[in-house]
């Protein structure tokens, strides 16, 4: 017999006339390996076939079934209930557009940002079929890996106060991606270009520091070091627009 | 909805460069205030050593108008700080009522201090034109002033038996704990935003000179009450 | 009720990983209009979770001098079993180099050649020249004579993924996503589009273009354990087979990965193995050397497969905590701290999430695993559906026949982004010389009927069957008969027991409303689609008395080359509850059928 556990559920479907938020608990005996996966399926197949929440990959690298978890936004896919009390809350993420219960639009935010950002690679070269790559060397490769890791799950987004409270903030995720082209020496924007994009109260410059994004990211990446360093090099690219001729 | 979006896209590019300049002067602001803040916490702490270094201080700074200049600058570095680093705090009900909510929740450590941070600042604020008003007030400066203002009485004495409230070492206990927590955690926020450090050593290095700051203040206002309760170092008792 | 909004465009795609967003891309730059209607959010899709590589002869890093698409082509033909289409193979290997150095031209971090001596942990020492530093490099990976698998540490599918989105992006191509086609639309000749499901909110739309693209991917949840996402349900298949006019092409070939994860059934890429990890019996003896002398734990897929169930069924399987079932050990302990935890991350995180297992100093528990789906949605090599005008298909949803019986590694994330481009290119050509009417009348009773259908699952008239019971038989009965190891009494249970769940899918009735976002309907909609794609697989493989690739029967043990070189197409006549299947010939225009240098007919007796 494993332990009994008690999921208290956010529940409200906008589809539903009439339907109020409120939470909803759920009893289920835990066993072993049991992720929140399972145990919302679980809740779906057996208690409650209305329960509406998102996974896709089940192994955490995809970022649909990111939520507040005991309050913390985090993965669901990949959080071990043995590794929680015998009664947690689960609420979907904070910012983002409730679809219904646990399941926000991300998919449209996420695109917004892309279209916001430019987030592709610009450049004048145009393709040659016949010719070879262009040489890069293999560390600047794994430079780029390092940001351009981001499942765009939303955590850093639904943590950040900030995000919270000013709906054009990018959070730390639209600076991330900003800095990962930014190290690519294939994007041929120049910095007063990525300026226009990231330099302002929306993207770099209004980050308060409150790092919970760094604190809170479920795959680790350096988000304190790559949110500094867009910060410095915007803060460079500003001064130069500003003071033109500065030296930095 | 859509004009204002089609002006964002269009105006709003030229005001990055005022975010920027607007940030980096809270920065700079900001390390400013500390770095002023440390400072005068050395100055008065030179009352632990003896009343004539600090006295022989004081003087000094009035002598080269250090203090006549240094005050007033200080005094706006502070204004512009309020109002460069206030439009980052909840200030609607409605942002005051996410943030409680989302700490929390979260129960994230470096959010709640944030949360400390937009308080203290309040307190420090108000603590800070009272400070400046009394000093100003009772010039200059010097250990024997000093001491009689830390063990005067204030406005009403609320007196129990042979215990008299100290209004001011309370006051000042309170307003050397804000500002130093305010400063500290100020001073690492901006590390963090602009800095090349991993943030939880450094946490822990600002930890440590703020409390060590924060022992000599104390110290200071013990040494300060001292000296008032005994006339042979030249205090006088209220 | 009828639809909510009708949208019209040029080229209407069906899924948004990569083959569908590719093919996009193509279509977008042809200066057509064309709308992507996804599940989920694009860069979501399943394709992020291919970590390995993609398969290209560039020949650039030691391992791999002197390779060409030729040597490619060879080792794709011998990974098919010979049921490879041979002329689309040759064109994907030609093709393939050219669109790595354009996904690197969007801006993919291929991982480059670095020069000087290396000792690689599997003892193979080699050195890179000045001459080729800077270039893509590439790993090794199964079944193939050079290291050709060009990777970014082991996110290939993320970084591919989300440079492909990327594109889709700059070219504003507007994507609707949380949307589910639930039909085609169709007058018996030309395909219109389809009816689709808006899972924000449950309305239905309908979709009308020149071309529709399928690009929805496997089939793998048909089964209980597969290391496939919740999403690979072979929607795109089953609606096209829906019709009665599309077959689906060598249903019965599903590859079974050598190293799946249990409890959770996740893969452990095939780098881990590229890189040099061994496979392990409970008494932590390499076994793979006895079976496969030459290559190994790099034979392909199909044969590391069935050497471990072998293994584990002669008695060296592990008992452990993890898992219910025996299992092996992945075993990569030797590679070192830090080549786990940079070149195959990811998996050491899944290991170290799920598991609690840090893969760089204990065992990882693996068994094989279903994986993918060679079959799908016949089409020829321009990606036109069979049956159909104006339908395509591509990436895994698709047979365009690239992988025939079994699929080397790294080759279905090449597949993608080929087939989006050379098939895309060819929609484009199709749909800018075609003119299309709509028969309004065949696209309001198209939508009636899914009207009526999605009343009659909430009313609960036809039945009140239990759809998550259904699946959940439909998903052991496929793991009890039509897995690894197939017998003919087996499958003849097997398609039995279907045949009788197909009878139950279509009796479904809701427990819940089914109002708006409502999960339980969504399930519903598909479930007999479903159950038809299961029997496609169990029928096709009950039919097909030959071994050959990943489809193995153990009561007919060799390939038969005079009887089978064919490919099955398994077409669903309305009413029936069995496929009717058809062949078409394979032709082996270029390499003719021969040994592929291992696997049961190579090695020789096995040693017990």
């Amino acid at each position: 017999m494993g332990r009994q556990i008690t999921i208290s559920c956010f529940r409200f479907n906008p589809n539903i006339p009439g339907d109020k938020p409120r939470m909803q608990d759920y009893k289920l005996e835990e066993y072993e390996g049991m992720t929140l996966f399972i145990a919302l399926n679980d809740i779906r197949e057996k208690l409650d076939p209305t329960l509406v929440f998102d996974f896709v990959c089940r192994a955490a690298i995809c970022g649909s079934c990111a939520m507040l978890i005991n309050g913390r936004p985090r993965l669901a896919c990949k959080t071990m209930t043995r590794n929680l009390p015998s009664h947690f809350t689960v609420m979907p993420l904070p910012v983002f557009k409730l679809i219904g219960d646990l399941s926000v639009d991300t998919g449209k935010w996420f695109r917004d940002l892309q279209m916001r950002t430019e987030a592709w690679i610009h450049t004048t070269k145009k393709f040659d079929f016949n010719a070879l790559e262009v040489r890069m060397d293999n560390k600047i490769a794994e430079e780029i890996y390092e940001p351009e890791r981001c499942v765009e799950c939303g955590c850093c987004v639904a943590c950040c106060i900030t995000a919270n409270i000013r709906d054009d903030f990018m959070g730390a995720t639209g600076i991330n991606r900003v800095c990962r082209f930014i190290i690519d020496p294939r994007d041929e924007r120049a910095d007063a270009e990525y300026f226009e994009v990231v330099g302002d109260e929306g993207g770099t410059f209004g980050c308060v520091g409150l790092m919970a994004c760094d604190d809170m990211c479920p795959m680790e990446l350096p988000l304190q070091e790559n949110l500094a360093f867009v910060r410095r090099k915007m803060a460079g690219a500003g001064l130069k627009l500003t003071f033109p001729g500065i030296k930095l | 909805m859509e004009l204002a979006k089609n002006l964002n896209a269009s105006v709003n590019k030229s005001f990055g460069k005022t975010d920027l300049l607007v940030d980096l002067a809270q920065s700079i602001s900001g390390v400013i205030l500390i770095g002023f803040l440390w400072m005068h916490m050395l100055f008065v702490a030179t009352i632990v050593v003896s009343p004539e270094l600090f006295d022989a201080l004081s003087e000094g700074l009035d002598k080269y108008y250090l203090a006549q200049f240094g005050i007033p600058a200080t005094i706006l570095v502070i204004i512009i700080h309020i109002f460069l680093a206030g439009r980052r705090a909840p200030l609607r009900l409605r942002d005051l009522r996410i943030t409680y909510r989302m700490a929390s929740l979260m129960k994230h450590y470096d959010t709640w201090v944030w949360v400390g941070q937009v308080i203290t600042a309040l307190g420090v604020g108000i603590m800070a034109s009272m400070h400046l008003w009394t000093i100003l007030t009772h010039w200059p400066l010097r250990a024997a002033t000093s001491a009689a203002r830390v063990a005067s009485n204030g406005p009403a004495d609320i007196t129990w038996g042979s215990f008299t409230f100290p209004y001011y070492v309370v006051f000042y206990v309170i307003f050397l704990i804000f500002g130093e927590y305010h400063g500290g955690f100020g001073l690492y926020r901006i590390l963090v935003k602009w800095g090349w450090w991993e943030r939880h050593t450094m946490g822990w290095v600002l930890k440590g000179i703020t409390v060590i700051i924060v022992v000599l203040g104390l110290t200071a206002l013990y040494t300060f009450t001292k000296i008032a309760a005994n006339p042979a170092l030249g205090g006088a008792i209220h | 009720m009828s639809a909510k909004n009708t949208h019209y465009c040029d080229v209407l795609v069906i899924g948004a990983g990569l083959a569908a967003n590719r093919s996009a891309i193509e279509a977008a730059q042809a200066g057509l209009s064309v709308i992507i209607l996804s599940l989920v959010p694009p860069r979501r899709s399943h394709s992020t979770a291919a970590q390995g590589g993609m398969q290209a002869s560039l020949g650039n890093v030691a391992m791999g001098k002197g390779d060409n698409p030729q040597i490619h082509f060879e080792d794709t033909v011998k990974g098919s079993d010979w049921g490879c289409d041979q002329e689309v193979a040759k064109m994907f290997c030609e093709t393939v180099p050219s669109m790595i150095r354009q996904l690197d031209s969007w801006g993919v971090p291929w991982n480059r050649v670095t020069a000087g001596k290396k000792k690689y942990a599997s003892g193979i020492e080699t050195e890179d020249t000045k001459e080729k530093e800077g270039l893509i490099t590439a790993r090794d990976f199964g079944g193939t004579a050079k290291w050709r698998c060009c990777y970014t540490s082991d996110g290939t599918g993320h970084t591919v993924v989300f440079v492909v989105d990327t594109v889709v992006c700059k070219l504003n191509i507007p994507v609707h996503d949380r949307v589910e086609a639930i039909s085609l639309i169709h007058d018996g000749v030309t395909c219109y589009g389809c009816v689709a499901r808006d899972l924000r909110n449950g309305e239905l739309n309908v979709y009308l273009a020149k071309s529709t693209i399928i690009g929805t991917g496997g089939a793998g949840r048909i089964y209980a354990a597969s290391t496939n996402a919740v999403i690979c349900e072979g929607t795109g298949g089953a609606i096209a087979l829906k019709t009665g006019l599309v077959p689906l092409g060598n249903m019965e070939a599903i590859q079974f990965h050598p190293t799946g994860m249990p409890p959770v059934y996740i893969l452990m890429t095939e780098g881990a193995r590229g890189d040099g990890g061994y496979l392990l019996d409970k008494n932590m003896h390499r076994f793979m050397p006895d079976y496969e002398p030459k290559k190994k734990e790099l034979a392909s897929r199909d044969v590391v497969s069935r050497r471990m169930v072998q293994h584990i069924r002669a008695g060296f399987g592990v008992d452990s905590k993890y898992s219910t079932q025996q299992h092996l050990w992945l075993d990569i302990r030797h590679l070192g701290q830090k080549w786990v935890w940079t070149n195959l991350r990811e998996i050491a995180n899944i290991a170290m999430n799920f598991n609690g297992v840090d893969p760089a100093k204990e065992l990882v528990p693996v068994i094989p695993t279903q994986h993918y789906t060679m079959g799908g949605v016949r089409t020829n090599k321009d990606g036109a559906a069979y049956g159909l005008k104006g339908l395509f298909a591509m990436g895994e949803a698709a047979c365009w026949d690239l992988h025939g019986f079994n699929r080397l590694g790294g080759n279905s994330l090449a597949e993608t982004v080929t087939a989006g481009y050379i098939c895309g290119k060819q929609v484009a050509k199709y749909t800018l010389g075609a003119t299309q009417d709509f028969n309004m009348k065949v696209v309001e009773d198209a939508v009636k009927f899914e009207e009526e259908n999605i009343n009659n699952l909430i009313s609960g008239k036809n039945g009140k069957e239990n759809v998550y019971d259904i699946r959940t038989a439909m998903g052991t009965t496929m793991m009890e008969h039509v897995h690894i190891f197939r017998t003919g009494k087996a499958l003849e249970q097997g398609v039995a027991k279907l045949q009788e769940l197909y009878k139950r899918s279509l009796k479904i009735g809701l427990r819940s409303s089914g109002q708006g976002a409502n999960p339980e309907l969504a399930l519903a909609i598909k479930m007999p689609g479903q159950v038809r794609t299961a029997l496609c697989v169990a029928y096709g493989a009950l039919m097909r008395t030959e071994s050959r690739g990943s489809h193995f029967r153990e009561d007919f043990p060799k390939r038969d080359d005079a009887n089978w070189l064919k490919r099955t197409l398994a077409y669903w006549k309305e009413g029936a509850d069995l496929p009717t299947l058809d062949y078409e010939p394979v032709a082996t225009p270029l390499l003719p059928p021969g040994d592929r240098g291992y696997g049961e007919a190579s090695a020789g007796p096995v040693k017990k």
